[in-house]
């Protein structure tokens, strides 16, 4: 036990999805020929091979398992990369999944540029945006190897098709073991009045960072970390943006449709102020490393400084 | 895979219907699929009527199911995964006693509780959600497959179409239900020959289709979908299999029992904007029947 986040966060994954269902057997691990890729194999394929299901190359048919099992009673979890976890098999989704409101866990492996070597086929910069759109479907995005756990615990429990981007990175640790996950609640990871900064998974340790920089400098942000971007937290929001008066969001996606469009929906109906969306501005991916990419979408760490800066001092 | 030898393992509930019973509950849920279908406008008469027989069978003669309890874990799931043939399970249902027959007049209608394609949340006694075609296989074997792994006896029956078997999700399910040897997993193919577009054989052929799913490794059945004694025998049979998935390829008439209907390559939904075209349709139904509401 312990030091989750000395691990890479896959293996956090298939750890705790081992420990799962040791306390329910009515947990499932799916994959779909991504077992490696995700650490389920060894870990959960030789220690619980009664409940880990290998569909071999087939996303749409892992899905519709996945929805006969949770018909069943059964809570699976089907990993595989993002972009086939999403947008290969969303009628799948759609129908067998959020539209029959099946109890099926969707989780999407590598999201954004942390598909790096891979290239622009797999990079996948619209899950956010395309889950979020889905009813009945929860959309989340832990940031670290405790919140992760955090995150499969509560889906475990609950009765609510989901669906979880799973950075595989080894993370910094941002959070305490046994943090509590609340759906409904964002993290204010850093108090300020001067802008907030909104964040979620893996731009969220960038983001930190940051906002301590900036501290040195004398601008003070509200840094909110949202592991659920949806539902969506949106009275920490208004209350922040009151504050500040100025929004600044950073993702690993397009800009649209993802967590800066969230808050700009709120924002917008509620309590209009400025905001900068920070993310892939509307491009594909490509095989490049993560400073490369940061730099040539321009929402890396620097990119993030600058626009909290300017949102800053921008304020009338 | 010979038959011989196997023990025969009467696992189902095998009720005894005189051919005139059975055809006369075919004749009178043609009337009353018809009423209803015509009542809403529009619907997908054609595919419902190729299956009259087969849902018959399985829900009065071979199913446990308890009307009082949907949910009753040990019942027999039918997965309809071709889902725009709603209507006659939902016919089956309503006289099997899952809900009033009266539903049955608010089929397509706003509000309704019996959608033109299933709905597992509306409607008692439907197992799976169904109608973007290729879903309800995969479903179905995940439900065989959970089955399974708890131990328990029912068997999980699926009723796919010909068009539907274009969809490269059915051939996805074909190799995992045949790896995972679900032979709790019964599959009936609504072989009617045509699709929304035209014949399978112009559209997209898929001949030789009882070799496809043998060389896919199930067992496999061909019968005449609406032989009461075919229907019947074979899916007593096929629930006998061991080791392996069974596929019925039942070959049936699109659309029927009704002149209007049967055999026309047209009639995968047909729409009655009017009285008179609505009366035309009741007459085309070879007998008449008083509508039970």
């Amino acid at each position: 036990m312990g030091n989750y986040h000395e691990m890479e966060m896959r293996v956090v994954y298939a750890q705790t999805l081992n420990e799962l269902i040791e306390r329910n057997p009515n947990i499932y691990c799916l994959e779909a020929d991504l077992g490696k890729a995700s650490a389920t194999i060894p870990e959960v394929s030789q220690r619980n091979p009664r409940n880990y299901i290998n569909s071999g190359v087939q996303e749409a048919n892992m899905i519709g398992v996945g929805a006969g099992l949770a018909r069943e009673g059964k809570i699976p979890f089907c990993a595989t990369f993002t972009a086939f976890a999403t947008r290969r098999c969303y009628d799948q989704l759609t129908i067998s999944v959020a539209y029959a409101n099946n109890n099926v866990k969707i989780v999407g492996t590598s999201p954004g540029i942390t598909q790096g070597p891979n290239g622009g086929t797999h990079m996948c910069f619209q899950d956010l945006a395309i889950m979020r759109a889905m009813p009945n479907m929860h959309v989340y995005s832990p940031a670290d190897s405790n919140e992760l756990r955090s995150v499969m615990f509560y889906m475990a429990a609950s009765q609510q098709p989901t669906y979880m981007q799973l950075v595989r990175l080894k993370m910094p640790k941002l959070f305490e073991e046994g943090t509590p996950f609340d759906p409904n609640q964002a993290k204010r990871l850093h108090a300020g009045e001067d802008v907030t900064l909104v964040a979620t998974g893996f731009m969220t340790r960038f983001a930190l960072d940051v906002v301590r920089q900036l501290a040195g400098e004398g601008v003070k942000v509200d840094l909110l970390h949202y592991p659920s971007v949806k539902p969506f937290d949106t009275q920490t929001l208004i209350d922040s943006a009151r504050k500040t008066g100025a929004v600044v969001t950073v993702e690993n996606q397009n800009i649209i449709g993802g967590l800066g469009s969230a808050v700009c929906e709120v924002l917008s109906e509620q309590h209009p102020v400025r905001v900068k969306r920070l993310g892939i501005p509307d491009r594909f991916g490509e095989v490049a490393d993560q400073d490369y990419l940061f730099a040539k979408h321009g929402f890396g760490p620097e990119h993030i400084a600058r626009a909290c800066r300017e949102l800053s001092n921008s304020k009338p | 895979m010979s038959l011989a030898g196997l023990p025969r393992r009467i696992l189902l509930e095998e009720k005894q219907m005189t051919r005139e019973e059975l055809d006369g509950m075919a004749g009178e849920f043609r009337y009353v699929v018809t009423d209803a279908i015509c009542r809403s406008g529009v619907g997908h008469i054609g595919g419902v009527m190729s299956l009259v027989e087969i849902v018959i069978t399985l829900y009065f003669r071979i199913m446990k199911v308890k009307p009082e309890d949907p949910d009753w874990p040990d019942r027999d799931r039918l997965v309809l995964s071709k889902g725009h043939a709603g209507p006659i399970v939902y016919t089956a249902l309503a006289y099997r006693g899952f809900f009033p027959k009266d539903w049955l007049t608010t089929i397509n209608q706003n509000g309704t509780r019996l959608p033109s394609h299933m709905d597992q949340i509306l409607t008692p006694g439907v197992e799976i959600t169904a109608g973007s075609l290729g879903q309800g296989l995969s479903c179905a074997c995940g439900m065989a497959l959970a089955a399974k792994h708890d131990g328990r006896k029912h068997r999980v029956f699926c009723i796919i179409g010909d068009g539907e078997s274009d969809e490269g999700q059915i051939w996805e399910a074909a190799l995992f239900a045949a790896h995972n040897r679900l032979d709790n997993l019964v599959v009936i193919c609504d072989y009617n020959k045509m699709q929304i577009d035209g014949r399978t054989e112009e559209i997209m052929n898929l001949e030789p289709l009882v070799d496809k799913w043998r060389a896919f490794g199930w067992e496999t059945f061909e019968i005449n979908g609406h032989d009461w004694d075919a229907i019947y025998d074979t899916i007593q049979k096929a629930v006998t299999v061991t080791g392996r998935p069974a596929m019925i390829i039942a070959h049936t008439i699109k659309g029927k029992g009704n002149r209007e209907t049967e055999g026309l390559v047209d009639c995968h939904n047909v729409k009655i904007p009017d009285e008179t075209t609505y009366q035309r349709f009741m007459c085309g139904l070879e007998c008449k029947f008083d509508l039970p509401y």
